[in-house]
């Protein structure tokens, strides 16, 4: 019934994901650990007026920390 | 082209007339040969037609099923013998019987000849006799079925052969009223093989139907569990960031052999395990062919981890092309699963998404084929459902399933980092066995946004987080003013 669809299936290159599965947990590794020393760094920031300096350390380590716990997660098994 | 004056208006009046027993003379079997073989809860029944055209130019040909028949039907082929591709078919039902049509590879001439061979597998169609046996008895089952294979043309020459694996056989039934239609007896045993037949010029018409048919049952001994998996329910669940797709069985499975008389000897058991003569009945252990590459296999039931199994890992094939080696998993269930006991369990494995999704890069699509099931020997799944879960903000989503499905839906699954759930499809199944295994193909697209949509909302979190912080630290808590 599905003849059509196995033979293009076959035909196609198989799937490769944009970053390889055997580097996600030294990726997990290191993203969170630039999260964490980021966020240690936000803490001793001076509390300016216009928080430039404050919004850039947290932005920048909060999107560290969103790919680092996606790769924490894929590495622990749970294949999210 | 026709010698007879009557041949045309004859073809004409016969093409218009009902197809029960006016099918006419458009063919003629010159032989029918059914064999049966016999198992637990599936009978594998073949039957050859040896076809002979009455009328130039046939291109299809009519098989005839009874009701009872093809309700315990679960799954038919049609090839021409010697050929491995099947034939296109369509089943029409009457008042008395289903016709399956089948088309020709090619139209036959006047007296042109073909063998066809219809297989098909019945489920549930033996039922254990005595319906109790004790822990050392013997399975026992009975299997029933139409003495006379019908057919809408006349046949020549036809015979009934039933085989069981193991040579005892109880008893059979001896055919009554067939005197006008045999030569020699009218049925024979041969160890395990029991031939009813051969029967001669046979027309099964109404009238015929009526007055000589008449149901045969062979009661047999069969010397492996009959087990039946009630409910199968699969979960497939593909993950672009992991590169990985997870495959979840949850199964009850049945024994529907003898129900147990009395009561469970654990020292009985042990005995027969030591003299290696373990009752037939009995389901101590079960062998899954699981794809290759399989890793982080898992096999738990209600009460926790099942640790009674063995994996044997095959190393990982590409896409598409043949497995040679399964991985093996053998299963020992928690505890053995005699007449008339259930046992449910789960078990996982994940394999690399590359050996079962491809990627054509021109359109953007992924299609990913996912097995209907992993087949346990001899066994039919009485209620199947496959649920293949696919990544968040996939679009575009098409299916096929490699036979018909009872039905098919989509939903939304909801899992870990999801905001707005994945869609999913589901397909559900009956009386499945191990003629049908085949591969469902999903073809959907995912674009670059969904698959960064994870990580981004675990960046708000953490944000949140931040911006937290960053009020908390200009709210002064202080008891006393500095």
């Amino acid at each position: 019934l599905n003849h059509a669809e196995q033979a293009l299936h076959n035909s196609l290159p198989p799937f490769s994901p944009y970053v390889p599965a055997s580097l996600l947990p030294s990726i997990a590794l290191i993203l969170l650990a630039s999260t964490f020393v980021l966020a240690f760094y936000f803490s001793t920031l001076p509390k300016d007026t216009f928080p430039l300096r404050e919004t850039a350390v947290a932005s920048l380590a909060s999107v560290l920390g969103g790919f680092g716990v996606v790769a924490l997660f894929c590495s622990a098994g749970v294949n999210v | 082209m026709a010698r007879r004056w009557w041949t045309l208006p004859l073809f004409l009046v016969s093409a218009l007339a009902p197809s029960f027993s006016l099918a006419g003379p458009a063919f003629e079997n010159t032989a029918i040969v059914r064999t049966i073989e016999l198992g637990g809860s599936l009978v594998h029944v073949s039957t050859t037609y040896a076809v002979k055209a009455l009328e130039p130019g046939q291109t299809t040909y009519q098989i005839a099923l009874s009701k009872v028949e093809r309700a315990k039907t679960s799954w038919l082929e049609a090839k021409v013998k010697g050929q491995t591709t099947p034939l296109k078919l369509s089943e029409d039902e009457s008042s008395a019987e289903y016709l399956l049509s089948i088309s020709l590879p090619k139209a036959l001439a006047v007296n042109g000849t073909l063998n066809l061979v219809l297989e098909t597998m019945q489920t549930h169609a033996t039922h254990p006799f005595p319906e109790q046996a004790a822990q050392n008895e013997p399975q026992l089952l009975k299997y029933e079925t139409d003495l006379f294979t019908i057919s809408p043309y006349t046949t020549l020459v036809q015979r009934t052969k039933i085989k069981s694996i193991a040579p005892n056989v109880i008893s059979y039934t001896t055919p009554h009223d067939v005197d006008s239609f045999v030569r020699d007896g009218s049925v024979t045993r041969s160890g395990g093989t029991i031939t009813y037949g051969p029967y001669h010029d046979i027309q099964t018409d109404t009238d015929f139907v009526a007055k000589h048919q008449q149901s045969v049952s062979v009661h047999y001994s069969f010397d492996y569990p009959v087990i039946e998996v009630e409910t199968l329910r699969r979960t497939a669940e593909i993950s672009h960031w992991g590169s990985n797709l997870n495959i979840e069985d949850k199964a009850h499975l049945h024994n529907a052999g003898p129900t147990l008389k009395g009561h469970f000897s654990r020292l009985e058991y042990q005995s027969q395990n030591f003299q290696r003569k373990q009752a037939p009945h009995i389901l101590s252990d079960f062998t899954l062919h699981l794809p290759p590459g399989v890793t982080n296999a898992y096999f738990y039931d209600q009460n926790g981890n099942v640790s009674t199994s063995h994996l044997r890992t095959a190393p990982s094939v590409a896409k598409g092309s043949k497995a040679v080696q399964y991985s093996v998993l053998q299963l020992r269930p928690r505890y053995p699963v005699l007449g008339g006991w259930n046992y449910s369990y789960t078990i996982g494995f994940d394999t690399p998404l590359q050996d079962s999704v491809s990627y054509d890069a021109k359109d953007g699509v992924y299609m990913v084929g996912v097995p209907v099931m992993t087949p346990i020997p001899g066994t039919v799944v009485n209620d199947a459902e496959v649920k293949i879960i696919l990544p968040e903000g996939a679009t575009n989503v098409k299916f096929v399933s490699p036979f018909p499905e009872i039905s098919n839906s989509m939903s939304t699954h909801i899992s870990y980092l999801d905001t707005a759930g994945r869609p999913a499809v589901t397909f559900t199944y009956k009386d499945l066995t191990y003629k049908h295994t085949g591969t469902i193909y999903v073809s959907y697209q995912v674009p670059l946004s969904a698959h960064l949509k994870k990580a981004v909302s675990v960046s708000a979190a953490f944000f949140s987080l931040f911006a937290f912080a960053f009020m908390a630290r200009r709210v002064n808590l202080n008891l006393h003013k500095k």
